[in-house]
């Protein structure tokens, strides 16, 4: 099997021949192709560079597109600060105030030079896997995109107190979500991952989530045109699992390093693919050795579960990982069977 | 000044409002009690408490950061109204000092910082906001220039979280340690509370609502 027949077959929950491994490498491949980090988020080529080179030394089986949400901000006009090691940081939001989202002008996906990138890196890499390796697309929900655009507390305090203005801006971003999404995914990518934070009960109240947030992202959801993993964002979910088992075309999730599979196991079903756990920002603080017995360890208590792809959890895997650590956790699945 | 003639009932009842994230009836509700003696006496005998239990409620994730949040702004409210009542000066005597807070180098992420802020002046801080992406050296003049024997420092993410470390430097560098205490905080220091040693840090809070015990805490360790 190749990556994409072990990965499509693992969604399915048919027969595979090992169980598919993912890293979050879309910062990584900049580390292994010496190459400056604001080359690599604006030039689609460096990008995807990058990613065969992960593809070499790495092995996944899917690659990720340029994993650089305050994109989706500066397409909203928001400005961002390149910074060493890391992805680009919002920096100052498009607007503070909700009374000025009335006026935000919506960004044209066939022309805003950062939008262009991601869609330019997207048709790259999904070329240069040549239909082998599924292409991870990652876009914010339309529930957390206003954090990029008016930053965290604009977008909180708006939820909070300014009903009629967090509708105005729903509407902006879901609209804006469907049609980049199915861009994205016209553009080549396998499947849409959708980090989420102002979707879960430790940020929002649980009755916000339920009756603000999921109706939003159920319309959203809807008109997608291909498969979407919901990813934990920065939290865990698998309590919460519930609430999000009937939002439409999901076909997995992303769980955070401290979640339970079989919790979230139990409540979601057996039909979902679950992905993670391990924890992928922090995996340079380990010895390979660590990392392969956490990932046997993984492995041995899921190898009934035909819907689960280990990988990392959270954002990226830190610029200043060895690469000797990513191996570890490959081989170990590799082997694993 | 009366005293006012408060019940666990009261406090209940404003813990209910915040946990339902209605501020405009947790406001009301004060501004009722006020009336019966003052703000300072509403902020001592009513807020406070219940603040220290939504505080706890939130460290054991009982409690989402909107909750957070909206407590957070209906402390700021009431002492709003405590400074336009004329009742804060009169409190002003009794500070507890000033401390110097920011966002560290490339941290732009203001929400949690603009929450400590609130609850440490609502605790009698005379707190000196720096903005944010400032640098180590400027955190530690502004203390020095202010007297100020805390400075709190927030980062948001692993990527800016490292860069606090350049003000423990800064600070060891002047030869201030143990005169001048480095407290931090923010998201990424709860996910990996390590990273607090780490970066030579004298302290932080799980929740901004537990900052004031944070730094009466650290206070109480100054040489």
């Amino acid at each position: 099997m190749n990556s994409m027949e072990r990965v499509l077959m693992a969604m399915k929950g048919g027969k595979i021949d090992r169980r598919p491994v993912t890293l979050i490498l879309s910062l990584y491949g900049a580390r292994l192709t010496s190459c400056p980090l604001k080359e690599y988020y604006t030039n689609p080529r460096a990008y995807l560079e990058g990613q065969l080179a992960v593809i070499e030394q790495c092995r996944p089986d899917i690659v990720f597109t340029p994993f650089v949400l305050t994109a989706e901000g500066e397409a909203f006009g928001s400005e961002v600060v390149y910074i060493d090691r890391n992805p680009p940081n919002l920096k100052k939001p498009a607007i503070t105030q909700a009374g000025s989202i009335s006026a935000l002008p919506e960004p044209d996906i066939d022309s805003h030079p950062r939008l262009l990138y991601i869609r330019e890196a997207t048709r790259l890499l999904a070329a240069g896997c040549q239909g082998k390796r599924p292409v991870a697309a990652t876009l914010l929900s339309p529930m957390d995109l206003p954090s990029l655009i008016m930053g965290i507390e604009g977008w909180l305090d708006t939820i909070l107190f300014d009903p009629e203005n967090t509708r105005l801006m729903l509407d902006k971003t879901v609209k804006y979500f469907i049609e980049w999404g199915n861009t994205l995914l016209a553009d080549g990518a396998t499947f849409l991952v959708i980090p989420s934070v102002f979707t879960n009960p430790n940020i929002l109240t649980r009755k916000m989530v339920k009756e603000i947030v999921i109706p939003v992202l159920a319309e959203a959801f809807q008109e997608i045109k291909g498969p979407l993993v919901f990813h934990h964002g920065s939290n865990p979910i698998a309590k919460f699992m519930e609430i999000y088992s009937s939002l439409p075309n999901v076909a997995g999730f992303f769980l955070d390093n401290r979640d339970s599979f079989a919790e979230a196991r139990k409540t979601i079903g057996q039909g979902k693919v679950l992905f993670g756990n391990i924890d992928g920002p922090n995996l340079w603080r380990l010895k390979p050795e660590t990392i392969r017995t956490e990932c046997r360890k993984l492995l041995e208590e899921r190898k009934d579960d035909d819907h689960f792809i280990i990988a990392t959890s959270a954002t990226d895997v830190a610029f200043d990982t060895p690469v000797e650590n990513i191996v570890a956790m490959v081989e170990t699945v590799e082997e694993f069977g | 000044m009366p005293e006012l003639n408060s019940t666990s009932s009261d406090r209940q009842k404003l813990k209910e409002l915040i946990i339902n994230a209605d501020r405009n009836q947790a406001n009301a509700f004060l501004d009722s009690l006020a009336v019966q003696s003052s703000y300072m006496e509403v902020i001592h005998v009513i807020l406070e408490p219940v603040l220290l239990e939504i505080g706890n409620m939130w460290v054991k994730e009982e409690l989402s950061l909107a909750q957070g949040y909206v407590s957070g702004k209906i402390a700021e409210d009431v002492f709003e109204k405590t400074i336009q009542a004329g009742e804060f000066k009169k409190e002003r005597a009794n500070s507890k000092g000033a401390v110097v807070m920011g966002n560290i180098e490339d941290d732009y992420h203001e929400l949690g910082k603009r929450m400590v802020i609130t609850f440490l002046r609502a605790a009698g801080w005379d707190v000196y906001d720096l903005g944010t992406d400032v640098m180590a050296e400027e955190f530690v003049a502004r203390a020095i220039e202010l007297n100020a024997p805390i400075i709190g420092v927030s980062a948001m993410m692993y990527s800016t979280a490292n860069n606090v470390r350049k003000v423990r430097d800064e600070i060891d560098a002047k030869g201030l340690r143990g005169k001048i205490l480095l407290a931090t905080g923010g998201a990424v220091f709860n996910l990996r509370p390590e990273l607090v040693h780490e970066v030579g840090a004298d302290g932080t809070a799980k929740s901004a609502i537990n900052s004031p015990q944070l730094f009466d805490r650290l206070l109480g360790k100054i040489k």
